[in-house]
């Protein structure tokens, strides 16, 4: 799909990450869930966050997603300082900026699969012809052409899984966030988006997928290693 | 055989016009109320024996009219029959010749207005004092207006009763969908699209809530004239669902909804979205 696609492979950073903290102020002791991370992801790459069970990879990921401010450090994406938005700056550049995929998909439950996917595209107000246009292209390319009229109670796992990921293409991102999208799935669903993910990095999409998947992970080209809250190792970055 | 009760109690009618007393007959005449009518199985041109009472001496009459009773409240719990007979034949069969209450007066359709009528009245007759009808009918309905007063304030109570209702159904409603409101904002949905969503739906399910209350309101009320209507043989209406009542019930159901949603969904919106799904 040309649309995902990058003009060029190059070292060009889309995401860049500077000792960034997170502290969750509990009663007592506070939680120290990130610890001094730094990160460089370069556009067109496939990099898989794993760990052991609360070693802060989803609050990782929401603060690389906009979802989440960090407590200290700052973080570039796609030459924008995000550390510091507003929430409804922080909102908006979710929309526009950053795809996400989640382990439990959050399609809206009324609204069919095409409508799912052109939400994100109305609110940033794509001109109808044009959002009608886009959802059936991705709905097609998630090979969902013929269920555009479904809802979700109407869909398995893996094709609403499948909603969700066209629904993150929507708006044209320049970063796709995944946390665990197989961990819903059973191994042959997961299979298939394993297919999915490396597809959509082929045509020049940017991942970043946290999963507790061996599978998933082994499909990444890069896979960050973080265990209590810092990387222990970073496999198959990137050159510098 | 007919033995009307209670005559003292009944009124006379004085019939005005060209021929002013009419004619002695053999028969006498009267009319009836409907009520009579059906208890007593007569209809026009039956012969019955009217008296003052039970074991009295009586006359016998011809039912030359079946009368329908105006919708007046005052008379609805009365279960009396009425009669209606010239008025020298009232005079005549109870041997009181001087004990009228009241006169109805009947004016033709293009005579003078009611109002000089009754002040020439008022003017010339000592002793007699003219009311329109209508004030004569809203004299007597003070305890239908105190009964109205006491339905108005049911009504009051259970609108407002409804209204928490609604208010905390709302509420409810809306907070079911918190996981859904996490996930449009995590997808970057704007706080303000996200509560003019929620107050737009809520509108909409007032106004065709509403709607259906009416309908509801329309087709009870039907049922409840129909039923009482019978059972009091009157044409008044006892329950009435005006344009006005339903223009009040939808805007005060719009209002509520529209305001319960802005506040469940300002509520919502102000909470961090991985806090709504419960990541
Ligand atoms: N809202 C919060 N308040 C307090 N502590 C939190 C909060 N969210 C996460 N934590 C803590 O931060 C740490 C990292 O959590 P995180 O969810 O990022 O782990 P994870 O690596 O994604 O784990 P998993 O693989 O089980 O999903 C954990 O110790 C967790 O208890
Ligand atoms: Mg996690």
């Amino acid at each position: 799909m040309s649309d995902t696609r990058p003009s060029r492979r190059s070292e060009e950073l889309v995401l860049s990450a500077r000792d960034v903290r997170r502290d969750y102020p509990v009663a007592g002791e506070p939680v120290h869930a990130v610890r001094g991370i730094s990160l460089d992801i370069a556009r067109g790459e496939y990099v898989a966050l794993v760990g052991p069970s609360g070693c802060g990879k989803s609050t990782l990921l929401n603060l690389l997603g906009a979802i989440d401010r960090p407590t200290s450090g700052t973080i570039t994406i796609a030459g924008r300082d995000i550390s510091s938005l507003s929430d409804a700056e922080a909102t908006r550049f979710r929309l526009t900026g950053i795809g996400f995929v989640f382990q439990r998909f959050y399609l809206m439950p009324t609204l069919t699969a095409a409508e799912n996917v052109q939400l994100p595209m109305a609110e940033a107000k794509v001109p109808r012809a044009e959002r009608e246009a886009r959802t059936e292209e991705l709905l097609g390319y998630v090979g969902l052409a013929g269920r555009s009229e479904h809802r979700p109670y109407q869909l398995s796992g893996g094709e609403q899984q499948r909603v969700a990921i066209a629904r993150a293409l929507a708006n044209r991102p320049a970063l796709l966030l995944a946390d665990e999208p197989t961990g819903e799935l059973d191994a042959r669903t997961g299979a298939e988006m394993i297919e999915m993910f490396a597809r959509l990095n082929a045509d020049g999409a940017t991942l970043v997928v946290v999963t507790h998947d061996e599978e998933l992970a082994k499909a990444a080209r890069r896979v960050v290693h973080l265990r209590d809250g810092v990387v222990v190792d970073d496999a198959g970055r990137a050159a510098p | 055989m007919l033995k009307a009760r209670r005559l003292g109690a009944l009124l006379a009618a004085l019939v005005l016009g060209p021929g002013g007393v009419a004619a002695q007959a053999p028969w006498r005449s009267i009319t009836i109320d409907e009520r009579l009518a059906a208890a007593a199985g007569l209809t026009v041109g039956d012969r019955a024996v009217l008296a003052t009472g039970a074991g009295a001496p009586g006359d016998s009459v011809i039912v030359a009219g079946i009368t329908r009773r105006g919708a007046d409240p005052s008379e609805i719990a009365r279960s009396e029959f009425r009669v209606r007979l010239h008025l020298d034949h009232l005079q005549a069969l109870t041997g009181v010749g001087d004990r009228v209450g009241r006169f109805a007066v009947a004016t033709a359709p293009a005579a003078a207005s009611v109002d000089s009528a009754a002040a020439r009245i008022n003017a010339l007759a000592f002793g007699f004092r003219a009311y329109r009808a209508a004030d004569v009918a809203i004299e007597t309905s003070a305890t239908f207006r105190v009964v109205n007063r006491f339905h108005r304030a049911i009504g009051v109570i259970t609108i407002v009763a409804s209204a928490i209702f609604l208010l905390c159904i709302t509420l409810l409603k809306v907070d079911e969908r918190r996981r859904d409101v996490g996930a449009l904002r995590l997808l970057g949905i704007s706080r303000g699209t996200i509560v003019r969503a929620v107050v737009l739906e809520a509108a909409l399910i007032s106004v065709v809530g509403s709607l259906m209350g009416a309908a509801l309101g329309y087709g009870a009320s039907a049922l409840v004239n129909w039923h009482y209507q019978g059972v009091y043989s009157t044409p008044l209406r006892f329950a009435i669902v005006t344009p006005g009542i339903v223009a009040f019930a939808t805007l005060l159901s719009l209002t509520l909804g529209v305001v319960a949603g802005l506040l469940a969904a300002q509520r919502l919106v102000r909470q961090p979205p991985l806090e709504l799904v419960g990541r």
